[in-house]
């Protein structure tokens, strides 16, 4: 039983908190994401995971132990680390075979396993070089390597494909899932990437400043984001955010967008009174489409065509109205109170020519502006 | 899995005991080596004694010491001196360490090899350098003399050891000599870490050889050279092999530094309290010196 | 802008003009040690003997005990690094991996401590040493050369270990060691080179010692290192110049010899503190 239980783990340096009391379940086999900015804390916690720090409250159980005082080297977990941490001045061979004879290994048996990982890794014929004689994508397979043979119960991967270049890190995407997916052992992944998190994760955590914003598989944190951060942080390009005023009456909540009125959950209504009668929606850029087939549709002017060969990303101004001023998500969510329309096979577009473009009103994500929290029909 | 102690470093509730247990060697030695001597050392400048005994009831408390040494001109000539020493040596040391680290920055056939030989005096004990520069500068035989009468630049030989600025001028030469190759080293690291993009683009904006060295090489690598200059006059202040191999202090004490007078009135006279106090003082002011100069980044030292 | 010829020729006419400048009191040491006693005392001073002599140094070696003297501050130098480095590979690691309260004193401390005059300290050390009679044996120049080397190896090594990234002993105690396992199963290995260089270091300043050479070791001929030894040779009027000059060559010999072959390494030890 490899499953591991995070209780309510914090974590301060003198003053300063960097972690606050998370807690996370994970099941035997699963793969679990932790994502988010730098400086959010998910290092820190696999390190907090790994040993390598210590916890300053909470605890920590792997399979059923409590392992929270335990030395990294009695938890029986493996690490890959982002600059592949290998040992210079061994072989590939010795290299993954460290942690075995550590643990006092037969050589034969040491040499079985080791042998076994690297034809499943295709590094056989590097078994007897330097890694400093090996490329990116080789250190990063024996680091792989390293942590099979150990046959733990849990992988830790720390930002492990940050420094391959993008193509290499979209392959070693695949084979870290395929590996997965034939080892079933269960994974806790860090990265900044919500690309790496959206394709790998059976479950993404979603971090920032020490707290867990939301805890769900890939898809329902793509449809149904907790709160404006995980809704711009998901998804790229990240969604669109629009300020809008809400009236209420008895037939229900509504905002006026682009001269057209939309219904909003009555939720809606209650969270735009706390906060000057407004709510942030979001939409995102693959849900608006070219044309007039609505149910709501508009005319803009493009500032700038970005095209990928199979789609386009075309940007327009957000109406002044509509601008949200200092309450984006993060200063990277302003881009310059642009909106973005995602759209695929458009044909020609050309920037300086008006444009109609479409979306549908059930795609509108509302946002409480004080608490940042999705709003929602249930609420 | 293994079962360890509950006091096991490898713990990560007990790693950072690891750190102290790290230091508590170096810590001892250097309490042992350093800080209880300089703690007698202090002592000692508060007693009016010629040798101690260590066991020997304390002599009494007295300033007597350090009043002395305030009012004595020898102390003000050795603070002059020194402080003369300092500057002409620290500041050529410089020069001649900067430049040869400029020309010898430039890529050129044979750089490594020309980079070994120009910092080559660095590896010379510097009793040896005093025994070439002193049979150099010997006045009947030798070379320095022959070459200043044959070129004509004096009209009879100069007794260097005997006139006090000639012996003073050979020990900056002696010093200067062992002393720039380390100002040589030092600025190449820094010259090789300036990285090769500021000078493209000073390139590509129309500066030449001489504006990219004003504008670019020194301001960047500033840092460093203040640094190493500070180090070079903490070992001027600090040197005794050189000079009192060569000269002794003399001649009539015109090269008599503080770290000499030191040394003379404790192991020349055997009045130890009295040069206890000398030394005393010499650091003080030693670290006043280069905190004044570095200040807060003395971190960037250490 | 290309190099053009006329640069290359000056920039090569430089070096070689200051190169031969510079290290002209190195060869002029040479040609005084390999020069009959009558050419030295003649005008005028050639820059090759008529007739070179070589004996010198085989007549000074049998005249003095340089052997014993190279012998005495190999011994000294070795026991000095030994303990030092003993002691500073740990301090240095130490302070290079953990935030240790205090750990900022003691590096300011370290600091101080290289500043400190050999003058200063060797009397107290004197005392110290006459009342455990030391004095005259080679500890008491071990010792005190430590008080020389120890700073400056640990601030060298914090240095060095500062570019060993920290996921290496991560990785060995995942991998099972213990913290202080990692330090001797990956890091030292790893940092070979710059605990060499740290070591020669600590081996040249061990050597190039004289203050406390002279003041523990004169009445003890036996035990003479090669610098004092060497200015015993120099007398207050007469100086035989071809033997100190030879002797003086055989004593430098070992540290020319360090120098040239391990500069790299040397210089990457001074400066891996410096330059961050």
């Amino acid at each position: 039983m490899a499953r591991i239980l995070i209780d309510n783990v914090r974590k301060s340096y003198g003053a300063v908190t960097v972690l606050h009391g998370f807690s996370l379940d994970i099941r035997d086999g699963e793969f679990v994401v932790l994502v988010g900015p730098s400086g959010c804390g998910k290092s820190t916690m696999l390190k907090i995971l790994a040993g390598l720090e210590d916890a300053s409250s909470g605890r920590v159980l792997i399979g059923d132990s409590d392992v929270t005082d335990l030395a990294p080297g009695d938890r029986d977990i493996a690490m890959v680390f982002q600059n592949y941490a290998l040992y210079p001045h061994l072989t590939v061979r010795k290299n993954m075979g460290f942690g075995l004879k550590m643990r006092g290994m037969k050589a034969a048996e040491i040499d079985r396993r080791v042998v076994e990982a690297a034809r499943i890794l295709g590094v056989e014929h590097l078994l007897d070089r330097r890694p400093r004689a090996l490329s990116g994508g080789q250190r990063q397979r024996v680091a792989l390597g390293r942590a099979i043979v150990r046959e733990p119960q849990a992988f830790l991967m720390d930002e492990p494909l940050s420094n391959l270049d993008a193509k290499l890190r979209v392959h070693m995407r695949a084979e870290i899932a395929a590996l997965h997916q034939r080892l079933g052992v269960t994974t806790v992944y860090v990265t900044h990437d919500q690309t790496e998190a959206m394709t790998m994760a059976d479950r993404i955590v979603i971090m920032r400043d020490g707290t867990i914003q939301q805890i769900a598989d890939p898809d329902t944190m793509f449809r149904r984001p907790a709160n404006l951060f995980v809704a711009g942080f998901i998804g790229s390009p990240g969604m669109n955010f629009l300020r809008a005023a809400v009236t209420a009456d008895e037939s229900g909540a509504r905002v006026r967008l682009y001269g057209q009125d939309i219904a909003l959950p009555p939720a809606a209504a209650a969270a735009a009174q706390r906060s000057d009668g407004a709510v942030i929606l979001g939409l995102r850029p693959e849900h608006l489409r070219l044309g007039g087939e609505g149910p709501i549709t508009f005319s803009v002017l493009p500032e700038l065509v970005e095209s990928l060969g199979s789609e386009k990303y075309v940007y327009f101004a957000i109406p002044p109205e509509h601008q949200l001023g200092g309450e984006a998500p993060s200063e990277e969510e302003r881009r310059g109170d642009m909106m973005i329309a995602r759209l695929v096979d458009a044909g020609d577009i050309a920037a300086a020519e008006k444009l109609k473009l479409s979306f549908d009103p059930r795609n509108l994500h509302v946002f409480d502006i004080n608490t940042r929290n999705a709003v929602r029909e249930e609420s | 899995m293994k079962s360890t102690s509950r006091y096991s470093l490898a713990r990560p509730s007990r790693r950072h005991w690891l750190g102290y247990l790290l230091l508590a060697p170096a810590v001892l030695l250097i309490a042992l080596i350093i800080v209880y001597p300089l703690l007698v050392s202090l002592d000692l400048s508060f007693q009016n004694v010629g040798i101690p005994r260590l066991g020997q009831t304390r002599r009494p408390f007295t300033t007597v010491n350090y009043e002395r040494l305030f009012a004595s001109a020898e102390f003000w000539n050795a603070c002059w001196v020194t402080f003369k020493l300092v500057v002409i040596v620290t500041f050529l040391c410089s020069l001649l360490g900067l430049a040869t680290a400029l020309l010898v920055n430039n890529k050129f056939k044979g750089r490594s090899l020309a980079r070994l030989f120009v910092a080559l005096p660095w590896a010379i004990p510097e009793v040896i350098a005093v025994v070439i520069f002193a049979w150099i500068f010997d006045s009947s035989f030798g070379l320095m003399n022959w070459l200043l009468v044959s070129l004509g630049l004096s009209d009879q030989m100069i007794n260097w050891f005997s006139d006090p600025q000639a012996a003073f001028a050979v020990v900056c030469a002696v010093m200067i000599w062992k002393g720039y190759p380390f100002v040589s080293i030092m600025a190449l690291a820094g010259l090789q870490s300036i990285p090769e993009d500021f000078y493209h683009a000073a390139r590509v904006d129309g500066a030449g050889p001489w504006q990219r060295l004003v504008h670019i090489t020194l301001p960047c690598l500033m840092p460093v050279l203040g640094v190493t200059m500070v180090l070079v006059m903490l070992w001027v202040f600090r040197d005794f092999s050189i000079i009192y191999v060569l000269t002794g202090g003399g001649p009539l004490k015109a090269t008599q530094t503080l770290s000499i007078m030191t040394y003379e009135h404790a192991f020349g006279f055997f009045k130890m309290g009295y040069a206890s106090a000398v030394g005393i003082v010499t650091l003080v002011v030693c670290i006043i010196a280069s905190r004044l100069l570095i200040g807060r980044r003395a971190e960037s030292i250490y | 802008m290309k190099a053009r010829r006329i640069d290359r020729v000056l920039l090569y006419g430089t070096v070689v003009l200051t190169c031969a400048m510079l290290l002209f009191p190195v060869y002029w040491l040479f040609i005084t040690a390999i020069s009959p006693p009558d050419t030295l005392r003649s005008f005028p001073p050639r820059l090759w003997p008529e007739i070179a002599q070589w004996q010198t140094f085989a007549t000074v070696t049998g005249q003095r005990p340089i052997g014993l003297w190279l012998w005495n501050s190999t011994i000294a130098a070795l026991g000095a690094v030994a303990i030092s480095m003993a002691v500073s590979v740990f301090a240095g690691y130490s302070l290079s991996r953990f935030r240790v309260r205090g750990g900022n004193s003691l590096g300011l401390f370290i600091l101080t401590a290289k500043m400190l005059p050999a003058t200063l300290l060797v009397i107290p050390l004197f005392g110290i040493f006459r009342s455990v009679d030391m004095i005259g044996s080679l500890w008491s120049i071990i010792l005190a050369h430590s008080t020389l080397i120890v700073p400056f190896t640990t601030w060298m090594l914090k240095g060095y270990f500062d570019t060993i990234p920290r996921e290496l002993e991560q990785a060995a105690m995942v991998d099972g060691c213990s913290p202080l396992g990692a330090l001797f199963r990956v890091i030292l290995p790893v940092a070979t080179p710059g605990l060499a260089a740290t070591a020669l270091y600590g081996f040249v300043l061990s050597w190039s010692d004289y203050a406390y050479a002279r003041t523990f070791l004169t009445n003890a001929q036996t035990n003479w290192t090669a610098n004092l030894g060497i200015t015993t040779m120099k007398g207050e009027y007469i100086t035989d110049w071809n033997e100190i000059s030879a002797a003086s060559i055989l004593v430098a010999l070992p540290i020319i010899v360090i120098y040239l072959f391990l500069e790299r390494y040397l210089v990457g030890g001074l400066t891996a503190g410096a330059e961050k």
